[in-house]
């Protein structure tokens, strides 16, 4: 592939190499990284047990997104950015790992999942705000397939670590 | 950062001398400990549901700890805050201890021959102990939380501590992977 060559240059750099080489660097942006999406996750699923009618009946979901998306949107520029640190350090072993692409996948498939939910089902979120018996179909399927994705991009970030370096 | 791990080392030799060593072996020869590790995926499974528990447990804490500390949903009583996360709070320790106990089984040897594991499970009792309290604090005064502000400034700094207190944990869980051996 001809990008091979950009991955091996980007691993190659004295920034990655930095990480790669330190005793210390790396396990401890993992460390960052995962009290990232512990909080990412936490939050999400929050707003997603309220799209299904499962927690939080006598709250808004507005006001649930209120409470959840500061949190949200702060924790996973955290992770993104720490996830970017670790990729960059071992970048050629995570693109031939199959389970980072899906995890990159699952997280294309997450954000797809929320901006429908954002820019259709939420338009009409005044009419099904108030009450758990009305919450439309198209909600509930966002909640419950952001549960998935949310479950299994962890799951292929702990598989990653099983299996990094096995690829050729 | 070489006396940390000069010392971590030496804990370890430590505990190559104690009867955790037999306990862990013991361990390992326990069907349930073979089934583990002879399933590629089963770990991995386990330790996302043990990352997925502590993700409801963390969110549920932030939840209501910023909503004490006045930075989040300052529009909701604390009665029903407090309804809403503190069960969630429990219900993801129970879940999270059930999942460690699994990966403990997973990896005797690697988990309990290992000074960093041992630290993770101090500081997590210093943290169940801190919660304990807290949530009776909080319990005491989550009715009249707007009215009155009695022993607000001992629940505020529980809810800082409790927040830094879990990274800790959390902390120690990623380094239990990297303790010089």
């Amino acid at each position: 592939m001809i990008l091979n060559s950009f991955w091996e240059s980007l691993e190659g750099s004295a920034f990655s190499s930095a990480i790669a080489s330190s005793e210390w660097m790396f396990p401890t942006i993992e460390t960052l990284h995962v009290i990232a999406i512990v909080s990412v996750v936490g939050a999400i699923i929050i707003m997603d047990l309220r799209l299904l009618g499962l927690t939080s009946r006598n709250r808004l979901v507005t006001a649930i997104a209120r409470d959840t998306l500061p949190l949200t949107w702060i924790a996973f520029a955290c992770a993104v950015i720490t996830g970017l640190l670790l990729f960059v350090s071992k970048a050629t072993s995570y693109m031939i790992n199959p389970y980072f692409l899906f995890k990159m996948g699952l997280l294309a498939l997450a954000g797809l999942n929320m901006a429908f939910f954002h820019f259709v089902t939420w338009k009409t979120v005044a009419e099904w705000d108030g009450s758990v018996a009305v919450i439309p179909t198209a909600a509930k399927l966002a909640g419950l397939g952001s549960l998935i994705f949310w479950a299994l991009i962890v799951l292929c970030g702990r598989i990653i670590g099983f299996t990094l370096g096995i690829y050729h | 950062m070489a006396s940390i791990g000069d010392w971590l080392f030496e804990m370890t030799d430590w505990l190559r001398t104690t009867s955790v060593v037999e306990f862990s072996l013991w361990i390992s020869d326990q069907p349930f400990c073979i089934w583990l590790q002879s399933n590629f995926f089963a770990i991995p499974v386990f330790q996302a549901l043990h990352i997925l528990a502590i993700a409801v447990l963390f969110g549920s804490t932030l939840l209501l700890n910023l909503r004490i500390l006045g930075l989040s949903g300052m529009d909701q009583s604390m009665t029903d805050r407090f309804a809403r996360y503190q069960p969630w709070i429990w219900g993801g320790l129970l879940a999270l201890v059930a999942s460690g106990t699994v990966l403990i089984i997973s990896e005797p040897v690697r988990n309990m021959v290992n000074p960093i594991f041992w630290m993770k499970m101090g500081a997590l009792l210093v943290t169940i102990a801190v919660s304990l309290w807290f949530q009776s604090a909080v319990r005491a005064r989550v009715d009249n939380w707007e009215v009155s502000a009695d022993g607000h400034a001992a629940i505020r700094t529980g809810a800082v501590a409790l927040i830094v207190l879990w990274c800790v944990v959390i902390t120690g869980g990623r380094w239990i992977a990297y303790a010089p051996v």
